[in-house]
């Protein structure tokens, strides 16, 4: 979005251009590109600021490594999240199937049936709660709100079956163990599932006519249905990815930690969806992507470490989560506005 | 007997020609009334003059002798006057009596609402009107002519003083025909009970069936008030419109008959009810009626947006009902009406939003290629002169004209064997509007076999070689060749019988 401002009746005779890619006359702020790529703007800053401020201990390797493994599962459970997103539904859920994921995987090595079914049965099970999401949406007409509340709060119930209420972590294979906590060149393991499933959802949503109908689908279903798109079919889908995604990040965590515990997956809900819609206002203004998303993770992950590191307390972490998503949404508003 | 509601001289301009021009009429107590005219005689205007929305700029009205305060709707309602407007103005989420009380106000004792005594009022209410139903079902629930008949009871529920005459805004407008019915009784009801009722309508039907006598507006003037006994439909026809119809033969040269593209039989919906109809390859029918005969749910029944019965067939093959995608596959395309609501994606670019029909035509080796799409609907923004001529402009950066030409380049591209278009010039100017219609004929040149909804008369006679009129969900009557002309299909839609058709 260029950043004037123009009432609607001017902008009804002097058409512009109003995403993004078209030509017409450009203010500096759009030559800049402060309209797609704010966010790097402000990672640059927060950057150079913790630089200044903290340059013992920010500006080192290891502290960019420490935030690109730590968001490694965070950014998978967002990149999911986009898919449902992008069609106009939330999945609240996600938190719940990511910790039944962990839990899952961890509870079939403790009873001895080894990992690889374990990694299968976490995946199957948010295949699972993907369709049964997608049937109290499509099929029960609940609003999707509500509908993935709900089951996130079934799921958190299910942690606490599945783990007896306790920390488990007997049992766990090394070999399970090393999916999680191996480095290659410097960094560990799941920063590289993290970017092949970026490349994946990428492709899925700009390069396929899937991701074209998905949003459509958000853009205004009873359009998208006259335009003979399966609006169920396509709900049902975005919910398998996010739900397939979640406990596949859920299986990331247990590797990482070596244990599963009651309600891990919890904290994680909140910084996905800041993410995305943070992400929301970059690369394609007014639409979740996948990029968008990404810089919004490291943007937040990196506020949050250099303030860690400056002496904030620990308290700063869901502070600093719940301002952006607020003020996230509040910039995604005003963007979409200005459009439609 | 004083007149229960005497309008002098009343006239009104807004900015330009008067559309209300010296009307003058008189209710007695006991009258049904009927207010008929074409759209844009000065009825609504009227109406909203006597319910206190608009200041007139001359003349006076009286209830019962007293004289109205004009411009003040709490003056009317303190003389008795009680209205029901088109849309009811109802809240779908409260029940009958909630809906009631939004009227009134809830007598309380102590401060508090005795709902039981509530409830029970209402049933008395409704009970007076004919009409028994739950009182605590939500108003959306409830059927068109009970809601209705609620919205009615609010009018007369009973406040500081009795209500004299009750004006009903095309009560019938969106009620099928049995539940019409119950409404004519009401009104009936209503009368005998000493007050006057006038209600506007386009249903000649009514008029005769329940008005006593009948007004008749035309450009804001006021035409005749007479009796309904020894009036027909021709003569009252001919007071609406200003002029007799032409009684024109049918014209033999019908277009050119091709293969049958799209067969429909015993087509039906709640308000639509066996309706058939067969449209050849290159033929343009067209669809008139008005609000609630059907008109407006001929397209989406027939596309699988709504339920349906009967069956509908393109070149023999059954085209299977609530499936747009196999309807589209099967080469059916639709131009839905209020094109915001059912065909813009107004935060996406002109190309996203031609090719989400057939987006896999693109689709090459795992990659929807954004270069091969720009320049495939770049030939159809330069073909339908769409400006701007960016594919890459959001929907929202265009006037109303060029959203619809993008919605309708969207099924053009596909070359559909039936083209189903439901007010395709809806909010469009005037020269986007001929180059639609150029795009209509072009279609049908090229064998698509086209069906276009129109409130616009005007404009079926201008593409359409036949024109079949729905009244209360049926097929009245079909006009073509030379019989076509608007102010024949206008009266067709509004209750003429097919007499000459015949």
């Amino acid at each position: 979005m260029t950043v004037n401002e123009q009432t609607p009746l001017e902008r009804e005779f002097d058409p512009k251009p109003g995403g993004h890619r078209a030509p017409g006359r450009r203010s500096l702020a759009a030559t800049l590109g402060l309209d797609r790529f704010s966010g790097l703007y402000v990672l640059a800053a927060l950057i150079l600021i913790f630089a200044l401020w903290v340059p013992s201990l920010f500006l080192t390797a290891t502290n960019f490594r420490i935030i690109a493994g730590s968001q490694a599962i965070t950014a998978m459970l967002a990149l999911g999240l986009i898919v449902p997103v992008a069609c106009g539904a939330f999945d609240l859920s996600i938190g719940g199937t990511l910790g039944m994921g962990c839990c899952i995987v961890v509870w079939f090595q403790a009873n001895g049936h080894g990992f690889i079914l374990g990694i299968f049965a976490a995946v199957a099970f948010g295949l699972l709660v993907g369709l049964v999401n997608a049937f109290i949406v499509v099929k029960l007409s609940v609003d999707s709100f509500i509908a993935t509340l709900g089951m996130g709060s079934i799921l958190s119930a299910g942690t606490v079956w599945v783990t007896g209420g306790f920390q488990v972590a007997n049992g766990i294979s090394p070999h399970f163990t090393a999916i999680g906590q191996k480095q290659v060149l410097g960094l560990p393991l799941p920063v590289y599932y993290m970017v092949i499933l970026a490349i994946i959802l990428w492709w899925l949503l700009e390069y396929t006519p899937a991701g074209r109908y998905l949003y459509s689908v958000g853009g205004n279903p009873q359009a998208a249905r006259l335009a003979g798109i399966r609006v169920g079919r396509i709900t049902t889908g975005a919910f398998v990815v996010s739900g397939v995604v979640a406990a596949f990040a859920g299986v990331m965590l247990a590797a990482e930690l070596g244990s599963s515990s009651p309600d891990v997956g919890v904290p994680y809900l909140l910084p996905a969806f800041s993410a995305v819609f943070l992400g929301a206002t970059q690369i394609i203004p007014g639409r979740v992507n996948v990029l968008g998303t990404l810089i919004a993770i490291f943007l937040l992950a990196t506020g949050v470490k250099g303030l860690q590191l400056a002496g904030a307390p620990g308290y700063i972490n869901p502070l600093f989560n719940g301002l952006a998503l607020i003020i996230a949404v509040a910039l995604a508003v005003r963007a979409t506005r200005r459009k439609a | 007997m004083t007149a229960a509601l005497t309008v002098t001289n009343m006239s009104k301009s807004f900015a330009g020609p008067r559309v209300l021009d010296s009307v003058s009429l008189s209710l007695e107590p006991g009258e049904i009334r009927a207010l008929v005219g074409e759209n844009g005689s000065g009825k609504s205007t009227l109406i909203k003059i006597l319910a206190g929305f608009h200041l007139p700029d001359e003349g006076s009205a009286e209830v019962e002798g007293e004289p109205l305060l004009l411009g003040r709707g709490e003056a009317s309602e303190a003389l008795g006057l009680r209205f029901v407007h088109q849309d009811l103005g109802l809240v779908n989420n409260l029940d009958a009596v909630d809906n009631i009380a939004l009227g009134v106000g809830y007598p309380s004792f102590r401060g508090r609402i005795r709902w039981r005594q509530e409830r029970k009022r209402t049933r008395a209410a409704l009970r007076d009107l004919g009409y028994e139903f739950d009182v605590r079902r939500p108003a959306g629930s409830l059927a068109m002519s009970e809601r209705t008949a609620l919205a009615v009871a609010r009018a007369l529920a009973p406040r500081q003083n009795t209500a004299k005459v009750l004006i009903l805004d095309e009560p019938t407008a969106n009620l099928p025909a049995a539940e019409a019915e119950r409404l004519f009784q009401l009104a009936r009801r209503v009368a005998d009970s000493g007050m006057a009722v006038m209600f506007v309508s386009h249903h000649f039907d009514e008029v005769f069936g329940l008005a006593h006598s009948v007004t008749v507006l035309r450009d804001g003037k006021h035409v005749i008030t007479r009796p309904v006994a020894g009036l027909n439909e021709d003569q009252l026809i001919e007071l609406v419109i200003g002029r007799q119809l032409e009684q024109v033969t049918h014209d033999a040269k019908a277009a050119e008959r091709r293969d049958v593209v799209l067969q429909v039989s015993g087509l039906g919906c709640d308000v639509l009810n066996n309706v058939d109809m067969v449209v050849h390859a290159g033929e343009i029918i067209g669809i008139a009626g008005i609000t609630g005969s059907g008109r407006d749910e001929v397209a989406t029944a027939l596309f699988g947006g709504i339920d349906r019965a009967g069956e509908v067939t393109i070149n023999g093959a059954a085209v299977p009902k609530l499936r747009p995608d196999r309807a589209m596959a099967m080469g059916m395309g639709l131009v839905p009406a209020e094109r915001h609501a059912n065909a813009a994606f107004m935060t996406s670019t002109l190309r996203e939003n031609i090719t989400v029909v057939g987006t896999s035509l693109h689709w090459r080796n795992g990659i929807l290629s954004k270069g091969r799409e720009r320049s495939d609907v770049a030939v159809w923004l330069e073909r339908l002169d769409v400006r701007p001529r960016n594919s890459e402009f959001t929907m929202s950066d265009l006037s109303g004209g060029n959203q619809q030409k993008v919605v309708l380049a969207r099924w053009l591209r596909m070359g559909p064997k039936v083209l189903v278009l439901n007010e395709p010039t809806q909010g469009v100017d005037v020269g986007a509007k001929s180059d639609i219609h150029k795009l209509i004929d072009e279609a049908a040149a090229d064998g698509t076999a086209v069906l276009v909804i129109s409130t616009d008369h005007e404009e079926l006679v201008r593409l359409c070689h036949r024109v079949l009129v729905l009244r209360r969900g049926k097929i009245a009557d079909e006009i073509s060749g030379g019989r076509m002309d608007h102010d024949l299909i206008t009266a067709a839609t509004i209750g003429r019988d097919r007499s000459d058709a015949a």
